[in-house]
């Protein structure tokens, strides 16, 4: 395509304006979205998921574990047309969901950086009290640390300045996930020229959002994330390694105005000067980080909002509109152009209530689709298509939340702890995304030999284990078994498969039974969200 | 078609069929389908690299081009080697000794004097800067040559401190081929089968396992089941071979060949690694940055050196793997020739030198030279990516032809300035 | 004799007169008789000045050695000079105030490697050596035949010393000082194992140096508590020993990790231990002790890295050998001609007025 239609696009993109929101009679988004999605489908659609599979599903989005047997149960019993939407509406509404949220956005926001009990305070109370995005936004960009309800937003940027070994602060690597994970789009390449494949990404985009945050600096001695930032006092300068014309750019977003650098005189640049003996970090009177914050996350800002849109979508479906998440451009469109640009428009018309949006998702017939496909064939349908609902794989907090909810061991387990644990065999090392399904060699061993995850499957008072030890019929233990860990009934072969195996180690059936249920915990149903 | 095997069974992936290990094949009644020979043959052509990694510095002066008697020479003297016309210091006799199997780079002028950034440049062949992460050396292999089919993982590090999986050296490779790591010969956690599963229940376990993963496989996308499968493969190939990483389990004559040392017991684990079929197996030793007491420092270190390096090629040799093994000892860089007041030397990345050997290397010379006082290069200067591109070559990879493909971006494996070292290559 | 006060008083180095040496000079010892300083160093020669005349003039050189020459003695009688490298060779010039003096005898292979000590019998008749290759051998003064060769030890010795009655003290390279008979009887051992440690791969430390008081009463050892290897860092440490029932008496820590060794040590005959330090470049202290206090008399700081001091025999000068400042860095330094720049050794002689 030729650079100036390109540029265009882009151009069209950033500047035009956005759809009107839901006018009365109009359908539901969820309608909309299922509209947009059938039309591209091009192929046949794999049938609506089952009950159980529906419940799994949503559980582990909203609620960020499997259900309970007696969840299970329940909810396979009972016989209201309208049992999903009111499932739906039960946890979002309940304590779970900012725990989940919050979890989600962890992984995304600290891509395994570090944490700190401030920040998962802030995560969770701001999606208990269902924040909006942009002012969540607002906070992680220009954290205050005099509000100690959301100071511990700093930790976004205070990781990301701290120092480790000999290594210098790496500043390239914070601009860079501030372009991705608020606007979706990756400048890292465009530190040094315009993005070599990217016509869009222009060394502009990396240089002026580093004028934003390049004067942030790590605020140390305090017991909970603070930075504070230094004055912008000159545009930056830069070159591009291959057209040796210097250029400058001051604090600049995709799309907007570059912002006019204020003069002052020296020692006039501060509101409230900084005194390192009083602790006092001082206020800017023209600050970036403050300008930043009140640019990037609004209404207007495509880039913004779809990345939001797409990220949210991702969570929900397991795959982003725009895939990878941070490579928003011309040459990678997303793969239903008018469904992003639907799902941005509405969500910033409903001020960035994520919850809402995740609603309606959830009500989707494009969500609830199965997640098998009517054979082999039909199963490699291209993922873009969403014929067949995608496989998601499950974060480390789901994996744990999930094994000991199944083994009903919740009551006796030690959260942090186990959390840390989790992570180390699970999670991604630090700045890999948890995006896409990328099983270890660490994880297999974790799951073969853990100390814990053996020792949950040993009987114990009021576990899973114990009761099945107790239940001497065995479809009726296999019934358990498999609604307690794969939140559904066993098919008859199933059944046939647990009474045969049992029967042939009457001898040892304890050891059988571990076997059994280590069986269906490492199994791939169990670790992946279908 | 065997009437008990159920359908299931078939819907296993091809990998797993060559590369089981014989304890899963077995289990799933699969080992008839590996024909003996041609596993025997596969394992000949394979190619497999020993990559050992002396961190801080190894003096170029006192080991691979001492300056005897010179001004910056140091105490030490220069030996003969089995090559006439190549001498080497005194405190490497044993290498001294088999140098016609050996090929020794004197004129390395490499960019970084730093530890910090230098040791990853160097083992990322610091090619051009394209804003992306490099994969290390080993990394690079394991995804160029593949795992083999050994069922062991194709990257293994064998290290002093703590054991793990180490994803940094993969770069934009992604974690998968980062490198298991054993820390002072002991394995990953978890590694040991856990004592309250037997063998036996292991095994029933497993089998229960990808029974169910069949199940659920049936009209869904292969992506997650395949790559479930490859890592708990790994994994139980990694469990079933003990005598890979117990050390009581080594015999004694080896472990004194060797030394019974950290360098010598690491470097006999290495061999075993390489019998087991491991594609890569990087060796470290640390502690070799003698900025002070330099002199008594390598007439302490560089014998224990000498002792496990000579051990190591000559038993390559005697089992016919150097044909197929690419052998490498290096540092970050050399010392300076001027002595320091702790009576060290400090880094000096404009000459110094490494040794090589084994697959499609060329052996019993010395390239390049440096000046009389071993300040400089004299002739024949080359940077790391020279010897990237030598290395690959050696192991049936032509730099020319191969890219990395890094989500639309074509990367060169080497640097693009560089070329092979013909008189390298056999 | 002078009391502790007094000592740091008296011999607090003031005025000192410069000699520099290029290459290194790694040690550098007065004669018996007072009229030259002898040094040996990197570059294989044996370097002479005479201190008796006015500045000090430099005789010319002794030629002949390899590598590093670390090696060297005296005996008045005869002045005769004994001289070692790292190549194993061991000489002996007669006339050593002479311009030229005579090679009396030479074993070029005296040891398969680095020499690291000599020493002179009191009795004039035979000089010691010890090298890296394990072994301890005793030379006739007047034409070098092997006299005795000790049993090879287990581990090379780095220091060795005569007392005043012909036994022989050996430092070896894991801190066991050891105290023999001229047969070869070990006498008894001095555990200073606290100066080695085995760090990784390396084996660092060892006695690094042996002093005796006058009396041959008390035996001073001298070298590091390492930390590690690879850049050795450790506090310079002096163990004081009973000479007759081996009993450790005293330990001194002398400075932080990075002053690291002690690199020679001296009695003095006004009873005190002088003993001087090198470490991280810049890191050099020369300190005198009395085994009666706990803390240094004395702790000049003003020089860089220090390796060899001695003592005038007249007790009123001292000669302290150390590298010039500004010797490391990883950088290439360049002189004027753009010629790779080594470093050299600015040798300190004090002199005191007492």
């Amino acid at each position: 395509m030729p650079r100036m239609a390109s540029f265009f696009l882009l151009f069209l993109a950033v500047i035009a304006p956005s759809f009107a929101p839901l006018a009365p009679g109009q359908e539901p988004l969820h309608a909309r979205m299922d509209a947009l999605i059938e039309a591209k489908a091009d192929g046949p659609l794999a049938a609506q998921s089952a009950n159980a599979e529906f419940l799994r599903r949503i559980y582990l989005d909203f609620a960020g574990r499997i259900p309970t047997v007696d969840e299970v149960r329940a909810f396979l019993a009972d016989a209201d047309a309208l049992k999903r939407e009111k499932l739906i509406d039960k946890l979002l509404a309940g304590e779970e969901y900012p725990r989940r949220m919050g979890q989600v956005f962890h992984v995304m926001l600290m891509e395994r950086l570090g944490d700190h009990k401030e920040w998962q305070k802030y995560l969770q109370d701001s999606f208990a009290a269902n924040k909006p995005w942009d002012v969540m936004a607002r906070e992680l960009l220009n954290p205050s640390a005099e509000d100690q309800a959301t100071r511990g937003a700093a930790l976004f940027f205070s990781k990301r300045l701290e120092n480790y070994g000999q290594n210098p602060v790496d500043v390239p690597g914070m601009v860079r996930d501030v372009g991705r994970l608020f606007m979706g789009i990756d400048v890292q390449c465009c530190q040094c020229h315009d993005h070599l494949f990217v016509d869009d990404y222009k060394q502009e985009y990396y240089q002026g959002l580093f004028a934003f945050v390049g004067q942030a600096q790590l605020r140390q001695g305090e017991s909970f994330p603070a930075i504070s930032e230094k004055p912008l006092t000159k545009k930056v300068e830069f070159m591009s390694v291959f057209v040796k014309a210097p250029k400058t750019v001051g604090p600049y977003l995709p799309g907007l105005k570059e912002v006019e650098i204020p003069v002052f005189a020296n020692g006039e640049e501060w509101e409230v000067k900084p005194d390192p003996q009083k602790k006092i970090a001082g206020k800017l009177k023209f600050s970036t980080l403050k300008l930043l914050s009140e640019q990037l996350p609004t209404a207007d800002n495509q880039l913004f909002k779809k990345n939001i849109a797409n990220r949210l979508w991702w969570m929900m479906l397991g795959r982003g509109l725009v895939h990878p998440l941070d490579m928003q451009h011309a040459g990678n469109a997303p793969s239903h152009p008018e469904l992003l640009d639907l799902l941005a428009d509405e969500l910033a018309a409903r001020k960035f209530d994520m919850k809402w949006l995740l609603r309606e998702i959830a009500l989707s017939k494009t969500y609830q689709r199965g997640s098998q496909a009517a054979d082999d064939a039909a199963a490699e349908s291209p993922r873009a298509s969403y014929r067949v609902a995608l496989e998601k794989p499950l974060s480390s907090e789901q994996l744990l939340a999930s094994m000991t909810t199944a083994t009903c061991e919740t009551a006796r387990a030690k959260p942090d702890e186990l959390q840390e644990r989790f992570a180390k065999a699970f999670a991604n090392p630090p700045r890999e995304p948890e995006v896409e399904f990328s099983p270890t060699v660490k994880a297999a061993l974790f799951y073969l030999n853990d100390s814990v995850v053996l020792g949950w499957l040993k009987p114990a008072p009021g576990n899973l284990a114990e009761r099945l030890a107790k239940t001497m019929e065995p479809d009726e233990l296999a019934e358990e078994m498999y609604l307690a860990i794969l939140t559904r009934v066993p098919s008859e072969e199933e059944k046939k498969d647990v009474a045969d195996y049992l029967a042939k180690h009457a001898a040892n059936r304890e050891i059988a039974i571990r076997n059994l249920l280590w069986s269906l915990l490492a199994s791939n149903e169990f670790c992946m969200n279908h | 078609m065997n009437p008990l095997c159920k359908p299931w069974e078939h819907a296993l992936s091809r990998r797993q069929l060559l590369g089981a290990a014989a304890g899963v094949a077995g289990s799933l009644g699969l080992s008839n389908l590996l024909h003996p020979v041609a596993a025997a043959d596969m394992q000949k052509k394979a190619k497999q690299v020993l990559f050992i990694w002396i961190d801080g510095g190894m003096s170029q002066l006192e080991s691979w081009d001492p300056k005897p008697n010179t001004l910056f020479g140091g105490p030490f003297r220069a030996i003969p080697t089995s090559v006439p016309g190549i001498h080497v210091s005194e405190l490497v006799p044993r290498s001294a000794k088999i140098m016609q199997h050996l090929a020794i780079v004197r004129s390395l002028c490499t960019q970084d004097n730093s530890h910090s950034a230098g040791v990853a440049r160097i083992q990322r062949g610091d090619p051009k800067n394209r804003g992306v992460t490099y994969p290390y050396f080993g990394s690079a292999v394991a995804k160029l040559l593949g795992a083999g089919t050994s069922g062991l993982p194709p990257y293994v590090w064998i290290k002093p401190g703590s054991s793990g999986f180490i994803h940094q050296d993969a770069g934009f490779l992604g974690p998968k081929f980062g490198a298991v790591a054993f820390g002072d010969g002991k394995p990953p956690e978890n590694l040991v089968l856990h004592d309250s599963v037997t063998p036996a229940d292991d095994d029933e376990r497993n089998v229960l396992r990808a029974a169910a993963n069949a199940r659920y496989a049936k009209n869904r996308r292969k992506q997650v089941g395949e790559a479930t499968s490859y890592v708990y493969d790994v994994a139980r190939t990694l469990m079933k071979r003990q005598d890979l990483f117990d050390t009581t389990k080594f015999d004694p004559k080896d472990v004194e060949r060797y030394g019974t040392h950290e360098f010598g017991r690491h470097m006999l684990q290495a061999r075993k690694m390489l019998e087991a079929g491991v594609t890569f197996v990087k060796v470290n030793s640390y502690g070799w940055d003698t900025h002070g007491d330099n002199f008594n420092g390598h007439l302490s270190l560089m014998p224990k050196f000498d002792q496990a390096f000579a051990a190591m090629v000559q038993d390559l040799a005697d089992r016919s793997m150097l044909d197929n093994v690419l052998v490498i000892a290096m540092s970050e860089f050399g010392r300076t020739p001027r002595i320091n007041g702790h009576i060290g030397r400090d880094h000096w990345p404009e000459a110094w030198s490494l040794v090589m050997t084994g697959c499609g290397i060329k052996r019993g010379l010395a390239v390049g030279e440096t000046n009389a006082e071993g300040t400089w290069v004299k002739n024949q200067e080359f940077d790391i990516g020279h010897m990237f591109h030598t290395w690959f070559t050696a192991l049936g990879i032509d730099p020319a032809q191969t890219q990395y493909d890094n989500g639309g971006q074509p990367l060169p494996i080497a640097h693009d300035g560089c070329h092979a070292v013909k008189e390298l290559l056999s | 004799m002078p009391d502790a006060k007094d000592i740091a008083k008296l011999y607090e180095p003031k005025t000192s007169t410069i000699i520099t040496a290029e290459p290194q000079v790694s040690l550098a010892r007065f004669s018996p008789c007072g009229k030259l300083l002898v040094g040996g160093g990197y570059d294989a020669r044996v370097r002479r000045w005479n201190v008796a005349a006015e500045g000090m003039p430099e005789l010319p050189a002794l030629e002949g050695h390899h590598g590093w020459v670390e090696g060297l003695a005296f005996r008045a009688e005869g002045e005769l000079l004994f001289t070692a490298d790292s190549w194993g060779q061991i000489c002996c010039w007669s006339g050593y105030t002479e311009d030229k003096p005579a090679v009396k005898w030479k074993l070029d292979q005296a040891h398969d490697g680095w020499v690291r000590t000599l020493a002179v019998n009191p009795d004039g008749k035979s000089v010691a050596s010890c090298a890296s290759d394990r072994c301890i051998r005793i030379w006739s003064a007047e034409d070098g035949a092997k006299q005795f060769e000790f049993p090879q030890s287990e581990f090379g010795n780095l220091c060795l010393k005569y007392a005043p009655d012909g036994t022989l003290l050996t430092g070896d390279d894991r801190g066991i000082v050891r105290h023999w008979k001229a047969d070869g009887t070990l006498i008894r051992q001095f555990d200073a194992s606290s100066l080695y440690v085995l760090s990784r791969l390396q084996d660092v430390g060892g006695v690094f140096a042996l002093a005796l008081d006058k009396e041959a009463k008390t035996l001073a050892v001298g070298g590091t508590k390492p930390v590690n290897g690879g850049t050795v860092v450790g506090v310079p440490t002096i163990l004081l020993f009973d000479l007759a029932t081996g009993e450790q008496k005293q330990k001194y820590d002398l400075g932080t990790q990075n002053d690291c060794y002690v690199a020679d040590l001296q009695f003095h005959d006004d009873d005190f231990l002088s003993a001087v330090t090198y470490g991280t470049p810049g890191s050099g202290q020369l300190i005198y002790l009395k085994a009666e206090e706990k803390a240094p008399l004395l702790t000049y700081k003003q020089m860089q890295n220090c390796h060899s001091l001695s003592w005038h025999p007249d007790g009123k000068r001292l000669a302290v050998a150390a590298t010039n400042g500004g010797s490391n860095g990883n950088g290439r330094p360049v002189d004027k001609e753009g010629k790779y720049k080594g470093n050299n050794s600015p040798i300190h002689v004090f002199t005191f007025s007492t």
